[in-house]
C-alpha cells in the first residue's frame, strides 16, 4: 500500500468508460442517454490528466485537451437539449421508443 | 506580427469574415428582403470559392498543428464548390425561410470546421475541427422546426455522433498514454504493435466509420436523411462525408501506416459490407432522401476499396471520386429539392410521368443517376474505374469481383427510378415545377461536371502529381 | 503514510460531520408543528407541493449560461501566461471575447434573455 498509480486511476476511467456506454445503450430517456455520453467525455478527460500527470509531466498536451472536451462537451449538451426541447414539443415525450416515424 | 498565418490560412479567415458578416446582418435586422439577402450570399460564397484557387502555398502554423499544401488546397476548394451549389440550390426552399441567414451562418461553421479538420496534422486541431463539422449539423437537420420528422432526425444525429466521438476520444486518449504526443508526424514512428495501441486504433476506426457512415455503423444514415430538410440532407451526404474521406486518407496513410495489414482487413470487411448491404436496403426504398442515403452507402465502400490500396494511386482515386461525386450527387439531391419545394413531394411514385411536364429537370435526374451507377459516357464510370483499378493493385480479387458485381446490382434500383420518370404513366402527371434561374444554374453546372469530368483525364493526372509530392 | 492518512482523514472528517449533527439531535429540544414542515418556514405560505414541472424557460437560460460560463475556462491558462506572452495574447483574447459578445448580442436579439 503506497502512492496511487496510474493503473488505479485508469481502472476507474475505464470503469467509467463503461458504465457510459452501459447507460446510453440500456436507458431510453434521450436526457439520460446524453448524461451517459457525458460520462464518458470524463471518463476521456481523466485518461488525459493521468497520462499527462504520470507519464509525460514535462509538455501540457493532455491538460489542454481536457479543457477542449469540456468546453466542447458543454457545446454538445446545449445543442442536444435544444434538440430534446423542440422535440418535446412535437411528440410530448422525451422517450426514444416512442420517437419512432422513420423505421428501415 | 507574422503575416503567415493570413496566407496559409486563408480560406479559414474568408469563410470567418463572411460568418461575422452574415452574424451581424442578422443582428441589425436591416434587410428584410430574403431574394436579396440570398443573392449577396451567393455572391460571397462564389468569391469564397474563387478566392481558393490563387496564391495557393505550402506550410504549417502553430507549432506543426496545422498544414497545407496543394492537395489539402484542393480539397477545400472541392468542398467549397459543393457549398456553393447547394446554396443555389436550396435558394428555392429558403427564400420564404424566416431563419435563413441562420442556415447559413451554421452551414458556414461546419465549412470552417471542416477546413480546420482537413488541414490538421495534430488530434487537438482534429478534433476541434470535427465537432465544429459534426455539432451545427445537428442543428441544421431540425432546421424544419414544425416538423415531427425533422427533430427526430436531428435527435438521431445529435446522440449517435455524439456517442461516436466520444468513443474515437477514448481512442485519441489511449494512443496519447502510449506515445506522449498528438501530432501525427511525431506519433506515426512510435506506434508499436502493442496491444493497447491497436486497440486505441480500432476506437479511432470505429469513430471514422460512424462518421463515414460505413457498414456496420451505418444505422443512424436513412433515418437522418429522410428527416432532414433537402438541402441539410445533400450537404451531409457529399460535403461532410467528403470531407471525413480527406481526414481519413492522411489518417490512414500517414498516422497508422506501420499498421496497413490490420486496417486492410478492417477495411475490407466493412467496404464489402457497406457495398452489400447499402445495395440491398436501396433497392427497396421508396422515399427517394432515403434511397440515396443508402446508395451513399454503398458509394462510401467505393471509396474505402480504393483507400486499401495505401498508397497515393488510392489517395487521387478517392479525390477524384468525390469531386465526380459531389456533382452527380449533388444534381440528383438538386432534382428532388426542387420536387420536394415545390410539391412536398419526397417519393419515388410521386415521380412518375415526372418526364412529361419536366424535361430539363428529368434529364438532369437521368445524366446524375447514370454517373452515380457507373455507365460509360458518364464521368461517373472513370471515377468507379479508378477507384476499382486502384483497389486492384494489391491483388485481393475476392473483394474486388464481389465489388463488381455489386455495381451490376446497383443498376437495377438507378433504373428504377429512371423508369418512373420516363416510362410509367400515371392517371395525372406532376405539373411542371418552376425552378428559380438559381436551381437550373446549378443544374448545368452538375451536368456538365458529371460529363465533362469523365472526358477530362488531365484532371485525374494533375490530382496524381500534386498528391505524389 | 499514504493510504493510511487518507483513511484517517476520512474518519475524522465523517465523525467531525456526523458528531456535531448527533450532538445538535440529542441536546437541542424539539418541536413539532405544521409550520416547520414546509420548505420555507418563514415568509409567505407556500402553494402546491415541490413536485412541479418547472417552466421549459429555465431550460433557456440555463444553456446560455452554461455556454459563457464554460468558454470562461479559456481564460484561466491565459491569465497564467499573460505577462509572458504579452499584447499578441490581449488581442487574441479580445477576438475571443468578441466572438462570445457576437454570439450573446444574438441571443439578445432573438429575445432568448426576455422572461416570456
Amino acid at each position: 500500500m503506497n502512492e496511487i498509480g496510474l493503473s488505479q486511476v485508469l481502472f476507474v476511467s475505464c470503469a467509467l468508460f463503461f458504465i457510459g456506454i452501459y447507460g446510453f445503450l440500456t436507458r431510453r430517456n434521450m436526457i439520460t442517454m446524453l448524461m451517459s455520453v457525458e460520462l464518458i467525455l470524463n471518463s476521456v478527460n481523466i485518461n488525459f490528466i493521468a497520462f499527462n500527470k504520470y507519464l509525460f509531466a514535462h509538455k501540457l498536451d493532455g491538460l489542454f485537451f481536457t479543457l477542449f472536451i469540456i468546453t466542447i462537451a458543454a457545446a454538445e449538451a446545449s445543442v442536444a437539449i435544444a434538440i430534446i426541447i423542440n422535440l418535446y414539443r412535437n411528440y410530448h415525450t422525451i422517450d426514444v421508443e416512442e420517437v419512432d416515424t422513420m423505421k428501415f | 506580427m507574422n503575416f503567415d498565418a493570413f496566407i496559409l490560412m486563408k480560406s479559414e479567415m474568408s469563410l470567418t469574415l463572411i460568418i461575422f458578416f452574415l452574424l451581424i446582418l442578422k443582428v441589425w435586422d436591416g434587410i428584410k428582403d430574403n431574394t436579396a439577402l440570398l443573392h449577396v450570399v451567393n455572391f460571397l460564397l462564389l468569391i469564397n470559392l474563387i478566392t481558393g484557387f490563387f496564391g495557393n502555398t505550402d506550410g504549417s502554423l502553430f507549432s506543426g498543428m496545422f498544414h497545407t499544401n496543394n492537395t489539402i488546397y484542393l480539397e477545400k476548394n472541392i468542398l467549397k464548390l459543393g457549398m456553393f451549389i447547394i446554396s443555389l440550390q436550396s435558394f428555392d426552399w429558403l427564400k420564404n425561410h424566416k431563419h435563413l441567414l441562420e442556415f447559413y451562418i451554421l452551414m458556414l461553421c461546419t465549412l470552417l470546421g471542416m477546413d480546420f479538420m482537413i488541414s490538421s496534422n495534430n488530434f487537438l486541431m482534429f478534433f476541434l475541427g470535427l465537432e465544429l463539422s459534426s455539432i451545427p449539423l445537428a442543428a441544421l437537420a431540425n432546421f424544419d422546426l414544425e416538423k415531427r420528422k425533422s427533430s427526430e432526425s436531428a435527435l438521431k444525429m445529435i446522440l449517435s455522433s455524439a456517442f461516436a466521438s466520444a468513443i474515437m476520444l477514448f481512442g485519441i486518449s489511449i494512443l496519447y498514454g502510449v506515445t506522449g504526443t498528438l501530432d501525427f508526424t511525431e506519433m506515426a514512428p512510435l506506434l508499436t504493435t502493442s496491444q493497447l495501441s491497436i486497440l486505441a486504433f480500432l476506437f479511432v476506426f470505429a469513430g471514422f466509420a460512424f462518421k463515414l457512415s460505413s457498414v456496420p455503423f451505418h444505422l443512424w444514415t436513412a433515418d437522418v436523411y429522410e428527416g432532414a430538410p433537402v438541402s441539410v440532407t445533400s450537404y451531409l451526404s457529399v460535403i461532410s462525408k467528403g470531407s471525413i474521406v480527406f481526414i481519413f486518407i492522411t489518417i490512414l496513410f500517414q498516422l497508422f501506416k506501420s499498421y496497413d495489414t490490420i486496417w486492410v482487413n478492417v477495411l475490407n470487411i466493412s467496404l464489402l459490407l457497406s457495398i452489400t448491404i447499402g445495395n440491398l436496403f436501396a433497392m427497396r426504398q421508396e422515399n427517394i432522401k432515403r434511397f440515396l442515403a443508402f446508395s451513399s452507402i454503398a458509394q462510401m465502400g467505393y471509396i474505402l476499396l480504393a483507400l486499401t490500396n495505401g498508397t497515393q494511386t488510392g489517395e487521387s482515386a478517392a479525390i477524384f471520386f468525390l469531386l465526380v461525386y459531389t456533382f452527380s450527387n449533388l444534381g440528383a439531391f438538386g432534382v428532388v429539392a426542387l420536387l420536394s419545394a415545390e410539391t412536398g413531394k419526397e417519393t419515388i411514385s410521386d415521380m412518375k410521368g415526372f418526364y412529361v411536364n419536366n424535361k430539363f429537370a428529368s434529364w438532369v435526374m437521368a445524366i446524375c443517376l447514370f454517373s452515380l451507377a457507373g455507365i460509360p459516357p458518364t464521368a461517373g464510370f472513370f471515377a468507379k474505374m479508378f477507384l476499382v483499378t486502384a483497389g486492384a493493385e494489391k491483388g485481393n480479387y475476392t473483394v474486388i469481383s464481389i465489388a463488381v458485381l455489386n455495381m451490376v446490382v446497383s443498376l437495377y434500383y438507378y433504373l428504377r427510378i429512371i423508369k418512373a420518370i420516363f416510362i410509367d404513366k400515371p392517371d395525372t402527371p406532376l405539373a411542371k415545377l418552376n425552378g428559380s434561374m438559381m436551381m437550373k444554374i446549378s443544374f448545368v453546372i452538375c451536368i456538365s461536371g458529371a460529363i465533362i469530368m469523365g472526358f477530362a483525364s488531365n484532371l485525374f493526372e494533375y490530382i496524381n502529381t500534386i498528391t505524389g509530392k | 503514510m499514504g493510504s493510511a492518512a487518507l483513511i484517517l482523514l476520512l474518519i475524522c472528517g465523517v465523525a467531525f460531520a456526523s458528531g456535531g449533527m448527533l450532538l445538535s439531535w440529542g441536546i437541542a429540544k424539539s418541536s413539532k408543528n405544521k409550520v416547520k414542515d414546509e420548505p420555507y418556514e418563514c415568509g409567505i405560505p407556500t402553494t402546491g407541493t415541490s413536485w412541479i414541472q418547472f417552466n421549459v424557460g429555465y431550460y433557456l437560460f440555463a444553456l446560455i449560461f452554461l455556454i459563457f460560463d464554460v468558454e470562461l475556462v479559456f481564460m484561466y491558462p491565459w491569465a497564467v501566461a499573460v505577462k509572458k506572452i504579452g499584447i499578441g495574447g490581449l488581442i487574441e483574447i479580445i477576438v475571443f471575447m468578441f466572438i462570445l459578445f457576437m454570439g450573446l448580442l444574438y441571443a439578445w436579439r432573438k429575445g432568448a434573455l426576455k422572461w416570456m
